[in-house]
C-alpha cells in the first residue's frame, strides 16, 4: 500500500514537473517580444488574409482576384511555419508550405490562361459581366 | 536583432499587401504583391525556414508575379500606360538595392542562426527537406504525385490559352 501510494506520489512530482516545463516554455514565448512570439506571427497571418479578402471582395477585376487568393494563400503558409516553428514539429510545417506553394503556382498559370480565355471570348475580364459559360 | 528583422519584413508584408488591395492601378498592385511576397519570405528567415524562403523568392516573386504582368498586359485594353523611361530610372535603384540586400542577408544569416527567436538557434534545412522528399515512408508519394499534377496543369494551360480554330464549332 505504501509502496503504490509512493508511486502515485511519484507520478505526481513527474507531472507536475511535465506541466511546469510546458508552461516555462510558453511563458518564455509570451513574454519575448516579436520573432520569438507566436502571436506575432498570427498577427500579420491574420493581417494578411483580410488584405487578400479585402482584395477578392472589392474589386471587380478578375486579376485582383488572383491576387488576393495568393495573399491568402501566403498567409495560410505563414501559419503552417509559424505553427511548425514553435510547436517543435520539425519540416513537417516547411514541406506542408513548399506543395501549397507549388499548387499555388498551378492554380496561378490555369487560373491566368482560363482569363485570357475569358477576355477574349467577352472582352473583359470583369467578374461581373461573365456570366455564361458558353456562347 | 531578430526583432528589427521581423518588424521589418512584416511592415513590408503588410505594406504590400494593403497597397495591393487598395491601389487602383493594377500594375502598382502587381509590384506591391511583389513587395508583400517578399516580406513573407523574409519571415520564413526569422523562422529558420531559409529553403523555404529562397523557394518563396524564386517561385513566388519570381515566377507567379511575372505571370500576373504578363496577363495584365495581355488582358488590359487601355494598357495601364506605363512608362518605360521611369521604370528604367528605377532599375539602377532597385539594382543597388538588391546588392545591398544580398551583402547584408549574408552577414545576417550567422546571427539568425545563432538567435533563432526564443526557441533556441537553428540548423540548415536544405538537406533535411531533400531527404524527406525522397523518402518512402515520408513524403515521396505526394511528391511524384504534385509531379504528374504539375505535367496536367503545364498540358491544360496550353491547351486553354491557345485560340483554337475549333472554337466556332
Amino acid at each position: 500500500m505504501m509502496l503504490f501510494l509512493q508511486d502515485a506520489a511519484d507520478a505526481a512530482t513527474e507531472v507536475a514537473a511535465d506541466t511546469a516545463v510546458v508552461s516555462a516554455t510558453a511563458v518564455d514565448i509570451a513574454n519575448s517580444t516579436f520573432a520569438g512570439n507566436l502571436y506575432a506571427y498570427l498577427i500579420v497571418s491574420g493581417a494578411l488574409f483580410l488584405l487578400g479578402l479585402a482584395a477578392i471582395l472589392t474589386r471587380r477585376n478578375s486579376l485582383y482576384v488572383l491576387m488576393g487568393v495568393e495573399l491568402i494563400l501566403n498567409s495560410a503558409n505563414l501559419n503552417f511555419v509559424a505553427f511548425a516553428r514553435f510547436g517543435n514539429y520539425g519540416l513537417d510545417g516547411q514541406v506542408m508550405a513548399l506543395f501549397v506553394i507549388v499548387l499555388a503556382a498551378a492554380e496561378a498559370a490555369i487560373a491566368l490562361a482560363i482569363v485570357l480565355r475569358i477576355f477574349n471570348d467577352f472582352g473583359s475580364i470583369d467578374i461581373t459581366r461573365t456570366d455564361s459559360l458558353r456562347d | 536583432m531578430l526583432d528589427f528583422m521581423f518588424i521589418f519584413f512584416a511592415s513590408l508584408a503588410l505594406l504590400g499587401g494593403l497597397l495591393m488591395a487598395f491601389h487602383p492601378n493594377i500594375v502598382h498592385s502587381a509590384f506591391a504583391l511583389v513587395a508583400a511576397l517578399f516580406g513573407v519570405a523574409g519571415l520564413y528567415w526569422t523562422l529558420g525556414a531559409d529553403f523555404l524562403g529562397a523557394t518563396q523568392v524564386l517561385l513566388y516573386v519570381g515566377g507567379i508575379t511575372v505571370l500576373l504582368l504578363f496577363a495584365v498586359m495581355l488582358s488590359t485594353r487601355d494598357a495601364a500606360r506605363i512608362s518605360i523611361a521611369r521604370y528604367a530610372l528605377m532599375a539602377p535603384i532597385v539594382g543597388l538595392l538588391g546588392a545591398f540586400l544580398v551583402t547584408t542577408g549574408k552577414a545576417l544569416v550567422p546571427i539568425v542562426r545563432a538567435a533563432g527567436g526564443a526557441l533556441g538557434p537553428t540548423e540548415p534545412t536544405t538537406e533535411k527537406i531533400g531527404n524527406l522528399f525522397m523518402d518512402p515512408t515520408a513524403f515521396m508519394l505526394p511528391f511524384e504525385i504534385l509531379a504528374v499534377l504539375l505535367l496536367v496543369v503545364l498540358v491544360g494551360a496550353i491547351t486553354l490559352a491557345r485560340r483554337g480554330e475549333e472554337d466556332a464549332a
